[in-house]
């Protein structure tokens, strides 16, 4: 049960980081468009996401277990990313929020602004999960080896 | 000690994590109940009537007080372009109210905040910009309206109405551009201090009815005058 959810939000993830990513690129191009600035200022806005999406792609390919593995992690991934795909298409498409229609951008960029800051401390605090995890990992292997080890000596001694 | 500090570094993660997990959870279950408040619909048929009863009387009243007058026909000593100005002026408002874009409000069964958004706009825009200020306020300092009867009893009792009426509904507006913002209504905030869709209909409500019992008064002025003069 435990590795199906896992391998569900571990999927989901990567999917969700590609929804959020674009949702928020749309409105931010948006925004600038609106202020005239050039695409330069809002690259970063993005750094967190492709710091994000490096560190998965990092994951996936050194098949690091102690996060590819950790459901805690996976899910809380799924959760901030489908948070920010809400937010995002709420500021897009809720026709309730007044400021939505009253600047005929079709987007509350009022609403959007106030998430700028909770998106970057939550995209941060995975990135610096994800590394710590990696750690982990890392000790994991290092003791599995030791134990693997100090098993096959104690079975030759046996045999001997 | 390597051991030990992956192992701070382990409950770090998870600490973190954690963190964010509840931030997460927090906002998405926010934005859900934010959502919700907003999608809010007030059933405003019954008290739409009432207003609607008492507006149509209301201009009943001003168009027959402003009826009194007819230029070919009067014969007092009063100034005919001073009586034609205000009559003039208290038609042009009684148009602003009865046109479309200000009666639509009174023929809805249900409202939801963006019906009470754009009720308080346009009130603001029709009823106070155009009626109030562009009308009556500027044929208050006209000459000939100077020189007709009692201008001294009506001009203050305009001015200070006017006043407060102007920014009688500006909080209704700030309040509902606000609420794009997050915020933490509860059903027990709603009933007991203020419900951003009712209340701010309600509120806008009220506001129109001072005005147009202010344009009451004026007519019922002017009505006196020209059957006095």
């Amino acid at each position: 049960m435990k590795r199906i959810f896992n391998g569900l939000f571990y999927g989901l993830k990567f999917l969700l980081l590609i929804a959020a990513f674009s949702l928020s690129l749309f409105i931010f191009l948006r925004m600038n468009m609106r202020l005239d600035k050039s695409f330069v200022s809002v690259l970063p806005q993005f750094i967190p996401f492709v710091i994000l999406l490096i560190l998965f792609i990092v994951n996936m390919l050194f098949k690091q277990e102690g996060v590819t593995k950790c459901l805690f992690y996976n899910l809380t991934c799924s959760l901030v990313l489908t948070t920010i795909v809400l937010v995002s298409l709420r500021a897009i498409m809720d026709t309730n929020m007044v400021l939505n229609g009253k600047y005929g951008y079709g987007i509350d960029f009022n609403f959007f602004d106030n998430f700028l800051a909770y998106i970057d401390m939550m995209v941060y605090g995975l990135i610096i999960s994800n590394i710590l995890f990696m750690f982990k990992e890392k000790d994991n292997i290092k003791d599995e080896k030791i134990e693997s080890d100090k098993s096959n000596k104690s079975k030759r001694f046996k045999k001997a | 000690m390597k051991k030990l500090l992956l192992e701070y570094a382990n409950t770090f993660a998870y600490t973190i994590t954690g963190l964010v997990f509840g931030c997460a959870f927090f906002l998405l279950f926010i934005n859900f109940y934010h959502m919700q408040e907003l999608s809010e619909t007030v059933d405003v048929s019954q008290y739409n009537d009432n207003n609607k009863a008492s507006i149509e009387s209301k201009v009943q009243t001003i168009k027959d007080n402003i009826g009194v007058y007819s230029q070919s026909t009067y014969r007092g000593n009063l100034s005919i372009y001073g009586l034609n100005n205000v009559q003039a002026r208290l038609q042009n408002c009684i148009d602003i109210i009865e046109s479309e874009e200000m009666m639509k409000y009174l023929e809805l069964d249900e409202i939801g905040i963006n019906d009470s958004y754009n009720f308080v706009v346009d009130y603001k825009n029709n009823i106070l910009n155009d009626c109030l200020v562009m009308q009556v306020v500027s044929m208050l300092n006209t000459d000939t309206v100077q020189s007709l009867t009692n201008y001294n009893v009506i001009s203050p009792l305009v001015e200070s109405n006017v006043n407060s009426l102007l920014d009688s509904v500006s909080y209704v507006q700030n309040n509902i551009e606000n609420s794009d913002h997050y915020y933490f209504t509860t059903d027990s905030n709603k009933n007991n201090f203020f419900d951003l869709v009712e209340d701010s209909y309600s509120t806008t409500m009220n506001s129109y009815q001072n005005t147009l019992d202010l344009l009451v008064q004026i007519s019922y002025w002017y009505r006196s005058i020209v059957l006095g003069g």
